[in-house]
């Protein structure tokens, strides 16, 4: 049954598994995501983003767990799903022989709430010629149709799998443009992964990093970049301590140069560092989003 | 106005910066609208949440007031509210570089005669300008 309250969240992921063979690629994910956001799902290759996508959107059914968008079950109530979400999928399957015009009256017609107004808005925004066939398209041409369609029938939802990769910097600014026009709607709920984190920070209001199977960081994007410090400590002997400071996702010894990565920062950490032998210089230091993502998956890898 | 998401800096910051800036420089003056959230999300590239947030924060500040309805116009005395915070702005980076010189062993004397080569340097240009 579906429970698609008003203030539930827009996306819902419990204890989520995926297996394929003896490969676990989804491991009890858990994620909510709250409508009106708009969630950036970031991770290395590999890392189980377009597995995730893939089941929310009902085209594989997960191993364990559950997976909702609006209340619904991704996979049993796929077709009424389909209605409310706008996807761009990494791969578009658009009809290769059919032209743009041809595309949309198809589509058209699998929506109920197709609106031709905002349809015809993007055309003129992304400047596509309704009459040019979908195999003349450029790549960058075949995101902005795919954009499109998930957009003309107005969705609650959108969910954009890697939508930037590979688009030329006009193509991307037109895409974005398109993107912001459908989020400053009232209510849309975004989720897209990407490897891109200058378009993260600018899309995104909150952020998951998914490494291993598993959600590992999860908040505010602005609230992680200024909780999460870099602190250098200069070494008198080049042997590091062995106390790290709690939350710390990532340290490397280099010569004198103790570099670590905290997460939660206070001034208390950098005196339990200061505090320890050998430590002869401690200094705090901010963070961007690309180091943050590095220095996490790189602390997750030495882990394992 | 520019934003540069490699910035530690959140966005949402950069944007209230980059207004107060605008304002004390005149760009937008008192009593006039400010660009609606979702022209302003489009034209920065970036989530109409962080530039909502931004507009919180110079409200909060009272440098802009919201009309209900209306939008957001600069109040009465935004532009000597944005004066006054870019003053504390170039405070505090002033106290940043006399850190890096202490870091770096400069004594009193030479980094006077810096800062004041640096005012003068600025004048020149801008004399040269007009």
């Amino acid at each position: 049954m579906s429970t698609n309250t008003p203030d539930g969240p827009a996306i819902e992921l419990v204890g989520l598994s995926k297996r394929f063979g003896r490969t676990l690629v989804l491991d009890h994910l858990s994620l909510q995501i709250p409508r009106g956001s708009t969630f950036g799902l970031l991770g290395p290759n590999g890392a189980g983003k377009t597995t995730t996508i893939k089941i929310l959107m009902g085209m594989l059914a997960p191993t364990a767990g559950a997976a909702r968008v609006l209340g619904m079950d991704a996979l049993a109530e796929r077709l009424r799903i389909s209605q409310v979400v706008g996807y761009v999928p990494e791969n578009h399957h658009i009809y290769r022989w059919m032209r743009i015009e041809e595309v949309i009256g198809f589509c058209r017609s699998l929506y109920r709430s197709w609106n031709d107004e905002t349809c015809r808005e993007m055309l003129d925004l992304f400047a596509l010629d309704p009459r040019k066939k979908v195999k003349h398209l450029s790549k960058g041409m075949l995101v902005k149709l795919s954009l499109l369609l998930a957009v003309s029938h107005e969705p609650e939802v959108l969910v954009l799998d890697e939508p930037l990769a590979g688009l030329d910097p006009i193509a991307r600014e037109e895409f974005l443009d398109g993107v912001l026009r459908t989020i400053c709607e009232r209510g849309r709920t975004v989720l897209f992964s990407s490897h891109t984190l200058d378009d993260v920070r600018r899309l995104a209001d909150t952020v998951g990093i998914l490494c291993n199977g598993q959600l590992m960081l999860h908040g505010n994007l602005d609230n992680l970049l200024t909780t999460t410090k870099r602190l250098r400590a200069t070494l008198v002997d080049g042997r590091r301590p062995q106390a790290l400071p709690a939350g710390t996702i990532y340290e490397r010894l280099d010569g004198r140069e103790w570099l670590l990565t905290v997460r939660e920062f206070s001034p208390e950490k950098v005196e339990q560092v200061r505090g320890q032998s050998g430590v002869e210089h401690v200094e705090v230091l901010d963070i961007g989003l690309e180091d943050l993502f590095k220095d996490f998956v790189k602390g997750q890898r030495a882990a394992k | 106005m520019k934003i540069d998401p490699r910035s530690h800096l959140p966005i949402y910051l950069q944007i209230a910066e980059g207004i107060r800036a605008a304002v004390a420089a005149g760009v937008y003056r008192p009593g006039e609208a400010l660009p609606s959230l979702r022209t302003m999300a489009i034209q920065l590239q970036v989530n109409p949440n962080t530039v909502q947030r931004a507009y919180d924060e110079l409200d909060r500040e009272g440098l802009i007031y919201c009309q209900r309805g209306k939008g957001l116009f600069v109040a009465e005395q935004g532009t000597s509210a944005a004066q006054a915070s870019a003053c504390d702005t170039v405070r505090k980076s002033l106290e940043e570089a006399v850190k890096s010189a202490r870091a770096a062993g400069l004594d009193p004397e030479r980094l006077r005669e810096l800062f004041e080569a640096a005012v003068d340097g600025a004048s020149q240009t801008r004399s040269h300008q007009s």
